[in-house]
């Protein structure tokens, strides 16, 4: 249990000898302190009940771990700095060994923890002791404190209560209520810090949320929905050119797809030579995504994709030019990502979009009539294709195939609201069956493409032979796995392309 | 979670002092550490200042009347709590032996704990008993403080002989000298014998010293109010010696 109490205004002093008085506790020098919490950009910790938090009080630095409410469940000692590495942010590798790292990178994955807030200023431990001089609860008397990138927040005092004596802490609370100009605080300090630099733990989204009404626009609600995409490229920019983490790259590349599948739909909704230009812009922000995505891919993946190798380590050469050819990738995607070409599309349209002064002929299409039309489009386009693959048809079918899968996906994500939940996620499930064997017959693909491209460069240096034949083993590998997938595909294929399927399909749309 | 067990036959050798120093130790290293004082003396539990109070007794405990965590005090430490004793604890023998499986009963209700601490630190009365048979099959590790003196042999001796004939996976043992005095001649030859006798004896010895003695006054484990003293260094690598062992 903790509990903050605050002062009710800025200016008023703590009575803090009263307080020692009061408690009979004993109080160390007033020392300075400052806090940073670390999280996931995606809320990971707080999302499981957890903060992370660095301390550093009078050149002492801790790690700590607690719960929501406050409970530590364990800190650390650590440098003045923290463990932080190049970026300022944590990572599996910069943790300390032990319990902390246990918890934290069983729910970070591969996402980074990143300094979400900070405070700064004065603050004096007193300890509440018993009649042994126990300490049986602490009390933090913090501030005033300077939020980085916030406002300022008044003197809070927090009171820790130790396991085993929260009756003895609620004691001190109590005491503490009582001293003329303190009240309960509204929320903990995180919660204030974030709060004062705009910041909602727990508020991340990778895909938009946007819920239609039936009768909505279609102008309207592309506009929204576009709208809310480009704030989630947006909201990915800073991690990507800052190479925080690759998830970053990820969402980023995510949103401009699901963009292009929009905007694609969006024909007839806005002006066209508008819409032309824009899906023009979003597939030149693909292809300059696509380099450096591949290239975290390939190296998220490559232990485990040398693993099988009968001589990983003679793959070292292979992974270096990897990771050298990834600096790259991401050199020229953050020139992009700086553009004045980015900037125009990010900032363009928004405004232009949302403008709609020169609408198309479906614009005032009620958005359900709209979405049944073209998730039908899509549906059947996916079966055509579908239909018409053979043994003998060509991987570029297979990945069209998937790529046609991908529309269909984001239509049915975006416009889910408009439909009957159960039948949706039925069809997505299905769906998702189906894009999970183009998906594996797609990655080995590339993988191949990739092993060959660069055995290549490595040949036209002087590269051990050892080298290359590992490589060719492991392009040979690859080619087993992508013909695995292939040989399931057809009974993937009829399972989605059953009469059950379609009826649940045509159901959906005609049950809304 | 490891359980360590600071145990022996003998009373009066620094099993406790060994205890609550290597629990603190493994605590500042960022390990979630509870003590469990069961010795009904209550020597850890004063050593933490913590009144020697478990409600329901022991047999609350053994019976899951009461459990473990809701009795556990945290100490004025990062990371470490402690499990008081109670002067109840003298009867446990009996409480285990009303019950099924009673020589498991300890390591069962451990088990409750693992998801909250990394490492549990048993600080056990002096005996032979039932008691004993429990802790020998919960632990990993016994720590075995041995004075110097000729009959230590023979009580490790006998130790050893206690633990092969307890079923079950028998513990780790680090024996280790305890209250040394290097002015002390049998002292002093002992420590260069012992080790030779019995292979497997710490490297690490706790010095007699002021500082242990003082501990009882300060009320604090030595490592935390004298960590450069010659009794800290020795518990650092005593602690370093025991992670390796277990």
């Amino acid at each position: 249990m903790t509990r903050d109490l605050t002062v009710d205004d800025h200016d008023v002093d703590v009575p803090l000898d009263a307080i020692v008085t009061t408690l009979s506790a004993r109080a160390e020098p007033r020392q300075r302190t400052q806090r940073t919490w670390y999280d996931t950009f995606d809320w990971r910790l707080h999302r499981a009940g957890l903060l992370l938090e660095h301390q550093v009080r009078a050149d002492h630095g801790w790690l700590a771990l607690s719960e929501l409410s406050g409970r530590r469940i364990v800190r650390v000692p650590t440098g003045e700095t923290g463990e932080t590495g190049e970026t300022g942010t944590i990572s599996v590798e910069t943790l300390p060994e032990g319990a902390i790292r246990e918890r934290v990178t069983a729910l970070t994955g591969i996402r980074a923890l990143l300094p979400r807030t900070s405070v700064e200023g004065p603050v004096t431990m007193l300890a509440a002791l018993d009649r042994e001089e126990k300490t049986v609860a602490r009390v933090a008397v913090e501030g005033p404190l300077v939020v980085d990138g916030g406002g300022p927040l008044p003197v809070r005092l927090r009171v820790e209560a130790l396991r085993g004596y929260d009756k003895e802490a609620r004691r001190v609370v109590r005491k503490l209520a009582a001293v003329p100009g303190l009240r309960s605080a509204e929320e903990p300090l995180f919660g204030a810090a974030c709060h004062a630099r705009g910041l909602r733990p727990g508020e991340y989204r990778s895909k938009p949320e946007a819920r239609f009404e039936p009768a909505t626009s279609a102008g309207d609600a592309l506009a929204v929905l576009l709208g809310e995409l480009l704030e989630i490229m947006r909201e990915n920019v800073d991690g990507t050119l800052r190479q925080l983490d690759t998830e970053f790259l990820h969402d980023l590349r995510v949103a401009v797809r699901r963009s292009r599948s929009a905007m694609k739909a969006a024909k007839g909704v806005f002006d066209e030579e508008e819409r032309t230009a824009y899906a023009a812009e979003l597939k030149w922000m693909g292809d300059v995504t696509t380099p450096g995505r591949d290239l975290d891919v390939y190296l998220l993946g490559f232990d485990q994709m040398v693993a099988r190798a009968t001589d990983p380590e003679a793959l070292e050469p292979f992974r270096k030019l990897l990771t050298r050819n990834c600096r790259k990738a991401h050199t020229a995607l953050n020139r992009a990502l700086r553009s004045k070409r980015f900037a125009r599309l990010a900032d363009g349209w928004s405004s232009e979009l949302a403008r709609q002064d020169l609408p198309g002929p479906e614009a005032g299409t009620p958005i359900a009539r709209f979405a049944d039309a073209r998730l039908s489009n899509s549906w059947r386009r996916v079966r055509k294709r579908g239909t018409a693959i053979t043994e003998t048809s060509p991987a570029e079918a297979l990945h069209d195939l998937r790529k046609r899968c991908k529309d269909l996906r984001y239509l049915l994500e975006f416009f889910g609201s408009l439909y009957d939940e159960t039948a949706h996620r039925e069809v997505v499930r299905e769906l998702k069956r189906l894009q999970d064997n183009l998906g594996a017959f797609q990655d080995a693909e590339s993988q191949r493409y990739m092993v060959l491209q660069y055995a290549e460069e490595l040949a036209a240096t002087s590269a051990p032979a050892r080298t290359l034949l590992a490589m060719g083993r492991l392009e040979a590998h690859l080619e087993r796995r992508q013909e695995a997938a292939r040989a399931e595909f057809a009974d993937r294929w009829s399972r989605f392309d059953r009469g059950r399927n379609r009826r649940l399909f045509n159901s959906m749309v005609a049950a809304r | 979670m490891k359980v360590l067990a600071s145990y022996s036959i003998k009373g009066g050798v620094g099993k406790t002092t060994a205890a609550a120093n290597l629990a603190r130790l493994a605590a500042g290293e960022g390990r979630r550490v509870l003590l469990w004082d069961l010795d009904p003396q209550g020597g850890a539990t004063y050593l933490f200042r913590v009144r020697p109070k478990v409600k329901g007794g022991g047999e609350a405990l053994v019976r899951r009347r009461r459990e473990l965590v809701d009795v556990v005090k945290a100490s004025d430490f990062d990371n470490l709590d402690l499990l008081p004793s109670d002067f109840s604890y003298r009867h446990l023998d009996l409480v285990f032996d009303g019950q099924n499986k009673p020589t498991r009963r300890l390591g069962r209700l451990l088990k409750d704990l693992s998801e909250e601490y990394d490492v549990v630190v048993l600080d056990c009365a002096p005996s032979v008993s039932l008691v004993s048979e429990n802790i020998v099959r919960a632990a990993d590790l016994l720590l075995v403080p041995l004075l110097p003196s000729p009959l230590s042999v023979r009580t490790l001796n006998q130790l050893e002989g206690f633990i092969a004939n307890v079923k079950g996976k028998s513990p780790g043992v680090l024996a280790f000298l305890s209250m040394v005095d290097r002015r002390r001649k049998l002292h002093r030859d002992l420590v260069e014998e012992l080790p030779r006798r019995h292979p497997g004896l710490a490297r690490s010895v706790i010095p007699v010293a002021s500082a242990v003695e003082q501990m009882g006054v300060r009320r604090a484990p030595l490592v935390e109010w004298a960590p450069g003293s010659d009794a800290a260094r020795a518990f650092g690598e005593l602690w370093q010696e025991a992670v390796n062992r277990w």
